[in-house]
């Protein structure tokens, strides 16, 4: 979903740095909160960093737009540290991807931290928040979080392309066509990033149960826990 | 070339080639305002007008300062353009076929529709494959000659958070840390003959990915205690001992910044008119 280095002509990219940098602003704070608060979090943090940049470099060329397929990771880091520090890391990702790997670019950061660090992962948030409130299993709400939130993260890059490559002066039909080329190859990979990050949630919860309660995502029955509940 | 092996490859790149020892404020400078002037360029596009000047001036004047003055092997050079400029040409055939709009070139009678190619999806298809590849060629002068970590101390230095810095210093080093244990896993799977079928190497891959991850943690969070035991009060301290920066390359770019502007600003209208 990378738009390439000067992909987006004028006025676009520069319209969505100007969107893109009051969140990540808003999520530097938060990440400097939570840092401060829980320093043994750091690794984490930049664990989940690493991975979002592994797992969102597998890429399959797409015939959109300077652009590719992939698994973006960022639907997993949202149910782990909410959106907003999503988004923060996700710019340190995405510079590093547009350096080393030219995936992505300087000039349309704005457009990519948008799409990828902003609007998919607070979408898949939304839905892990909801199913979490309705009591369906967590491990079917990480799914649909996650697959969801891959395929926002298209849904919002056609948009771009579209706004900036209308097609016969029509944004929708330009959106469409992005969309539906990217449609073929995203739907399949969402649905197997949905079953990774299951995977993972559950290794992580076997193994690491105390950083995820400590996050407030799981609730694991250990003494402590339950000697508070007979207190109250 | 693998993945893996390029961006190790382009790490090294920035700590052994000939512009390693300068000043990287004058080639973080140099580099993106010549980036941002070139993609800003693009205001002027007019449909159906090929404006080729500016994207190929930009892109001769960053590769030859790229392979001749930093010396930067030109294989490597050429393997980091091959990838993204393969996904470039696949991209811009589809913006030069299905989009535009105004006078038409060709028009294909199909039993359904009439397919109708444009002059301006034709231009603004060669403009954006000129525009991305001058881009690229800035952003690739930056990465070969600076290395991240001189690129951070340079973060801190324009006052971005500590925590953004610190937090990109350790994503860089999981990174790679990432990449090494996953070699040694996959080797590990396969002398055990984990990957005989397609069956068992799916299943080999998933058990590959999830203890990754978790070995990952660990190796972070042993980290994280060394750092601990040897002080760390949250804040990561690298030397910043930067060559000092020439006020005339300064003075250089700014001149070279400001006679692109004016080619810019000349060049306008001007191109191979479809």
């Amino acid at each position: 979903m990378h738009i390439m280095e000067g992909f987006l002509p004028s006025p676009w990219w520069q319209i969505w740095w100007l969107i893109s940098i009051p969140i990540v602003i808003y999520g530097i704070y938060k990440v400097t909160k939570l840092t401060k608060k829980m320093p043994e979090i750091k690794p984490l943090l930049a664990i989940v960093g690493a991975f979002v940049f592994v797992i969102s470099a597998l890429k399959l060329p797409s015939l959109v737009a300077g652009s590719s397929s992939h698994p973006t990771g960022t639907g997993f880091s949202a149910i782990l540290f909410g959106p907003s520090i999503t988004g923060a890391i996700s710019v340190i990702v995405l510079v590093f991807q547009a350096l080393l790997l030219a995936h992505g670019g300087i000039t349309t950061l704005g457009a990519n931290i948008f799409s990828m660090g902003i609007a998919g992962p607070a979408i898949g948030f939304a839905i892990w928040k909801i199913s979490k409130k309705a009591g369906i299993m967590p491990m079917i709400g990480v799914f649909a979080a996650t697959a969801i939130a891959d395929l926002m993260t298209y849904v919002i890059t056609a948009f771009q392309l579209g706004l900036a490559f209308p097609d016969n002066g029509s944004v929708f039909t330009a959106f469409s066509t992005f969309l539906g080329i990217y449609a073929f190859t995203q739907i399949p990979l969402a649905i197997a990033e949905g079953f990774f990050a299951v995977l993972l949630f559950s290794l992580l919860s076997k193994y690491k149960g105390s950083i995820l309660q400590k996050l407030g995502i799981l609730k694991i029955p250990t003494t402590t826990n339950i000697k508070k509940e007979v207190k109250t | 070339m693998s993945h893996s092996d390029l961006y190790a490859e382009v790490d090294k790149s920035a700590y052994t080639n000939a512009l390693a020892k300068n000043s990287p404020i004058t080639k973080t400078f140099f580099a993106l305002s010549a980036l941002l002037i070139s993609v800003s360029a693009s205001t002027f596009d007019v449909p159906g007008v090929v404006s080729f000047i500016v994207p190929i001036v930009v892109f001769i004047i960053c590769t030859s300062l790229t392979l001749g003055l930093a010396k930067v092997k030109t294989h490597l050079y050429l393997d980091l353009f091959a990838y993204p400029t393969f996904m470039l040409i696949l991209s811009c055939i589809v913006l030069a076929l299905l989009f535009g709009s105004g006078t038409p070139l060709i028009e294909i009678p199909l039993p359904w529709t009439t397919w109708t190619i444009f002059k301006s999806g034709i231009s603004m298809s060669i403009n954006t494959f000129l525009r991305v590849e001058s881009a690229l060629s800035c952003l690739f002068f930056l990465v070969l000659t600076t290395s991240i970590t001189d690129l951070c101390v340079l973060l801190r230095r324009i006052h971005i958070p500590q925590v953004m810095v610190e937090m990109s210093m350790l994503i860089y080093r999981y990174i790679f840390l990432f990449l090494e244990i996953s070699k040694t896993m996959t080797l590990a799977q396969k002398l055990r003959l984990k990957r005989s079928g397609w069956l068992s190497s799916i299943r080999s891959l998933a058990m590959l990915a999830g203890s990754l991850f978790i070995r990952t943690l660990d190796q972070g969070e042993r980290t994280l205690t060394a750092m601990n035991a040897r002080g760390y009060d949250g804040e990561i301290r690298i030397l910043d001992d930067f060559p000092s920066t020439r006020k005339t390359t300064l003075l250089g770019i700014v001149i070279f910044d400001i006679l692109l502007i004016t080619l810019i600003l000349v060049t306008t209208n001007m191109g191979v008119v479809l």
